[in-house]
Parts: C-alpha cells; structure tokens; sequence
C-alpha cells in the first residue's frame, strides 16, 4: 500500500489553561489515504477539533504537541520549519469550518477569494483564475457564479457560504478534505446538499474526507469508517457498519442511544448522566467508568487499551460482552 | 442615526475649513503677510472682516492661509505614524516572538514619557521647523497605532478566516495584506481621527512656543502668542486662531464618533 496522506501516531496535545494544563488529547493514532472517508465523533470537548487543529498546524499558541509524530505524505511534519511545514499541508489538505461566515474574509468579495490561491500561489493570470474560480463554483453546484462573483459573504444565504467556503478549500487541489462539523449550523435540506457535494468530489476525484461531528446521522451516511472519541482518547475504532449495529464500547453503545430515532414514540429522551470527565486532573482508570453502566471495579484502577473485538477496536475491559449490554441493561433497570 | 447626523455636521464644518484653506487667496483679498502700519490693530469691520493685528495683518486672511499650514501638517503628523505604527502592528502581532517584544519594548518606552515632554525635546534636537515638529510628532505618535493594530491582529489571527488562508497556502504577505489588514485597520482610522486633533494642538502649542514655523508666515499658534499682549484691548487677534483650533477639534471628534458607529458597528 502506497504511503497515507496523512497518518498520526500516538499525539498528544496540551493546553495551558487557566485552571491548569489540560491533557486535550491523550495518544491518539490514525491515517488518512486517497478516497478514505473517516468520522471522527464525540462530544464537545472530546478533542476531536483540536485533533484536526493539530495536523493542520492551526494550534493555538496555548496549546502544544507534547509526543507523538504527524506525518504529512510521509515526511515527519516535526522535521520541518513553519514555512515548509504550511506548504506541505496546504498541498496535501484543505479545512472546511463549522461557520462558513467565520471562516469567510468580510471585506473581499467570495469570488476574489476563490480566485486568491489560484492566482497568487498557483501563478495563474488574472483571468484563468477567475476561470478556475468560476469552475470552482460550478463544482460546488453554484451555477450562477458569475452573478455571485462579486457578492461578499454577509449577502449570502449560509448553504451558499458553506459551499464558498468548500470551494476556497478545494482552490488549492488538497488530497483530503478535513471538516469541522460542516453541516452543523445548516438546516437539514442544505445539509444533505453539501454532504451529496462532498460525497461527489470523493467519489469524482478520490478525495480523503475526515469528518469531525457529533451528529452520528451525517456519519452513517457519508463515512465508511468511524472513530468514537472521548476524553482525548479513540475508544472505539471500527467500519461504519459494525459500530452503528454492534457497538463494542459502552460510550459508543449509549451515544447511539442517546440518538432519537424517528419511530420509536418515547416521552423523554435518553441522556448519558454524568459529565466528561475534567482533563485538567490525572486520569485515573477508564475516563468513562463513572458514566458507564457495565463498570466493574478494575475499570475504577487501570485505563484499557484499544484492543481488537471482532472487527472493531474497543478500548473497554467489558467489550466481549457488548452483546448482552441490552438485555443486561433492562435487566438492571438502569436508564 | 444620530450619529450619522453628527457626522456629517463635523464633515461640513472640517470641509468648510479645507476648502477655504484650498481656495483662501479667492476668499481674501489681503496678502496674510503683508503689513500695513497705517491701520494697526483695527476691529472688525467691513474691509478687514476680523481686524487686523499689530502690523495691520488682515487675521481673517491669516486665520485661512494658517489653516493650510497647521491642517497640513496636523494630517501629515498623523500619516508617517499611521503608515509606520500599521505596518509594525500588523508585524509584530503576526509573526510575535523577539521582534515583537523588541518593538514592543519600545513601545512602552515612548508611552511612558509624556507626549509634549517627548516632543519638545525632540523639536528642540532637530531645530525648530516644520520638518522637525513632522518628524517629533511622528516618533512620538507611532506607538499608539501599532498598540492597537497589535492587539486586534492578536485577536483576528486566530479567527477561522485568517486559518482558512492560511491553509491554502496563500504567500504570508497577500494574508496580512488582504485578509488581516481590512479587517484590522478600522479602530485605528477612528484614533487618527482623534489625533490629527492632539497633533495640531501639538502644532499650535509648538507655534506658540516659538518652535513651530518660523514668523512671519502665517499659523494659529504663533498668532495667538502675536495676539497675547493685545488680549484685554483686541482680544479678536489672539482668541479667534484659538477658537478656530476648538472648531477643527471638534469637528474631528465628531467624525471620529461617526467613524466608530460606522466602522465597528
């Protein structure tokens, strides 16, 4: 197999908080190759942005790679200086942001934002990166672009933004597409238009889309594989289809729970109790013991490891028995 | 929208001024240095609208064409910091590290001396002069704009769209030129509004002090030094350059106030 577009081994990163330093992610590895699509789901505060901030070297100046190596087309991002290092992964990936009018300049029209990298980093004249700009907004399905052209984002509606903002990301020709929570602040119809746009351009140019979220609905649909997130650490690795039907870890067990499901006619919905635990203290035992409902007195003591059960990857003492979880968990009554 | 209102009250007074400074030599028929000692010190009246000075100097011909002087250099004053603090403000806030605490080392030096002490002992260095008061206003005035465009770059650097850019790769200079300039730029504009205000007091203060531009030409605040002795007799030669320098103040302040509400909204 060729080299991965990207591969992680074993990051970990730390903020300097006001209240200490906090252990935002705790060894975390993966890889990126041509055509993956990967979800990256937990909740708010899991690490999974600041996974992504860390790749891409868009970390803030409080928060620092502590161990662990990222690899951008194989070369060890670590051996490079700034310069080189954005080079290399402005040509390896692209982001698209939560909020499009965030991630949009204000005061230069969407047009001349598009055509930016193409004229000034990829040397085009002023018309063929107009041209490029234009095919660009084709691409992500603005047919009219050139009446949009010169229009700046604040006139725009929000699934325009967002496809402006995926347009700027394509500009540069990135191999992956990183996505942080893209279709978050869109409603449901624009959302499945960008996930069907994004799901094109892999299907069209073998893009690797890694899908930060937590909304499990957009991961079923759009990734072939996922990694369920919690504390800074993976706890469940596996195919799309493994995990949303057998579910080997206990948190990933209840977050698909917790997801509402059209038919079932319910009064209240279920919540996982408890909080994620504060990662500015020691982490002792498994982070997710205290919310856990098949916890056992060594998961109180020692952190599990990732560790294969059937085709997924469970970081749970407890994950051979996930097929009993439902019975068990009637039998006791809880939740 | 009051203070659109406001806004343009400022505007048309500031403009009014500006343009009978541009055109001053069709408003008045008096040469503003010429004197004439057969009507010395003459009130106000229908040839010489606001009297004449101890040399029988027309004031109103003087008042104008000391406009051009002081609002000239007041801007200019204003400009070379603006340009220079910008610059370094963008600078040091971006790229942080040694040559930011240098730059900012600096910075606290100027702000913790007081601005007249600074600039005056700077005039007297270079020699009293047009030239020289430029050159001391502006070293002195720089820190102010490069504080703030540091602040705000800090801020802005970390928004999504300045990480977009910086992801697609684009050359470091379009992205601070581009994407954080505009987006930077718009509170310092309204400080220089404020101070094109303090610089041309800064002028006057100089003029009156004897290191401002070099008598006889006409300017506000050699004027209102001229008119001193006169005050309780002829008060019109010395108040009315004084009055003038509150009206170009003010009308600045009201633009700045309307710049704001425009600006940062």
């Amino acid at each position: 197999m060729s080299t991965p577009l990207i591969r992680v081994e074993d990051l970990s990163v730390e903020i300097k908080t006001g209240r200490g330093l906090l252990k935002a992610i705790r060894g975390v590895s993966f890889e990126v190759g041509a055509g993956d699509s990967i979800g990256i789901v937990g909740e708010s505060g899991s690490g999974k942005s600041i996974t992504l901030k860390a790749i891409l070297g868009l970390l803030p100046n409080n928060a620092q790679v502590t161990a662990g190596k990222i690899f951008i087309k194989g070369v060890d991002a670590s051996t490079l200086n700034k310069k080189a290092r954005r080079a290399l992964i402005s040509e390896t990936a692209g982001m698209v942001f939560q909020d499009a009018i965030a991630a949009l300049n204000p005061v230069i029209s969407v047009g001349a934002q598009i055509a930016e990298v193409p004229r000034f980093r990829l040397g085009q004249s002023k018309s063929e990166a107009r041209a490029t700009a234009l095919k660009l907004m084709q691409q992500v399905g603005i047919s009219d672009g050139e009446e949009r052209f010169d229009l700046y984002p604040h006139q725009l509606s929000g699934g325009l933004r967002q496809r402006i903002a995926i347009a700027i990301a394509l500009s540069s020709n990135p191999q992956v597409l990183f996505c942080d929570e893209p279709t978050t602040a869109l409603d449901v119809t624009i959302q499945a238009q960008v996930l069907r746009l994004l799901l094109e351009l892999r299907r069209d140019s073998g893009l690797g889309l890694v899908f930060v979220t937590h909304d499990l609905a957009v991961v079923n649909e759009i990734c072939d594989s996922i990694k369920v997130m919690y504390a800074g650490k993976f706890v469940e690795i596996g195919g799309v289809d493994d995990t949303f039907n057998r579910p080997t870890h206990p948190y990933t067990y209840s977050l698909l729970k917790a997801a509402p499901d059209p038919e079932a006619v319910v009064s209240r919905l279920f919540t996982i109790g408890g909080e994620a635990p504060n990662l500015t203290l020691p982490v002792l035992g498994c982070p997710f013991a205290p919310r856990c409902f098949t916890a056992v007195a060594e998961c109180g003591t020692s952190e599990p490891e990732l560790r294969a059960v059937e085709n997924s990857q469970s970081a749970c003492f407890n994950s051979h028995e996930h097929k009993s979880w439902r019975a068990a968990e009637q039998k006791s009554g809880a939740l | 929208m009051k203070s659109n209102k406001t806004f343009y009250f400022g505007l048309t007074m500031l403009g009014t001024i500006v343009l009978a400074a541009i055109f001053a030599p069709l408003i008045t028929r008096f040469d503003p240095i010429e004197q004439d000692l057969m009507t010395t010190l003459s009130s106000p009246n229908a040839t010489h609208w606001l009297g004449t000075d101890a040399f029988g100097r027309d004031v109103f011909s003087r008042i104008i064409f000391g406009a051009r002087i002081d609002l000239t250099i007041g801007i200019l004053a204003v400009l070379l910091p603006f340009i220079v603090g910008v610059t370094l403000g963008l600078v040091t806030g971006w790229f942080g590290g040694r040559f930011d605490s240098f730059i900012m080392r600096i910075v606290d030096t100027v702000i913790a001396f007081p601005f007249y002490v600074l600039a005056i002992a700077l005039v007297f260095i270079f020699g009293p002069g047009v030239k020289s008061m430029i050159v001391a206003i502006s070293l002195v005035g720089w820190v102010a704009y490069c504080r703030i465009v540091r602040a705000n770059v800090l801020v802005a650097k970390a928004q999504d769209y300045v990480h977009a850019a910086t992801l697609t790769g684009l050359p470091t200079t379009r992205i601070l030129r581009k994407h954080l300039l505009p987006n930077v730029i718009s509170q310092a504009i309204v400080f220089s509004m404020s101070d094109i205000v303090l610089s041309i007091l800064a002028i006057v203060s100089l003029g009156y002090l004897g290191l401002g531009v070099a008598v006889p030409t006409p300017e506000w605040g050699s004027m209102i030094q001229e008119g001193q002795p006169y005050l309780l007799q002829q008060w019109w030669i010395a108040t009315i350059p004084g009055f003038m320098v509150v009206i170009v103040g003010f009308s600045l302040s009201l633009i700045g106030d309307g710049l704001v509400a425009r600006l940062e909204r």
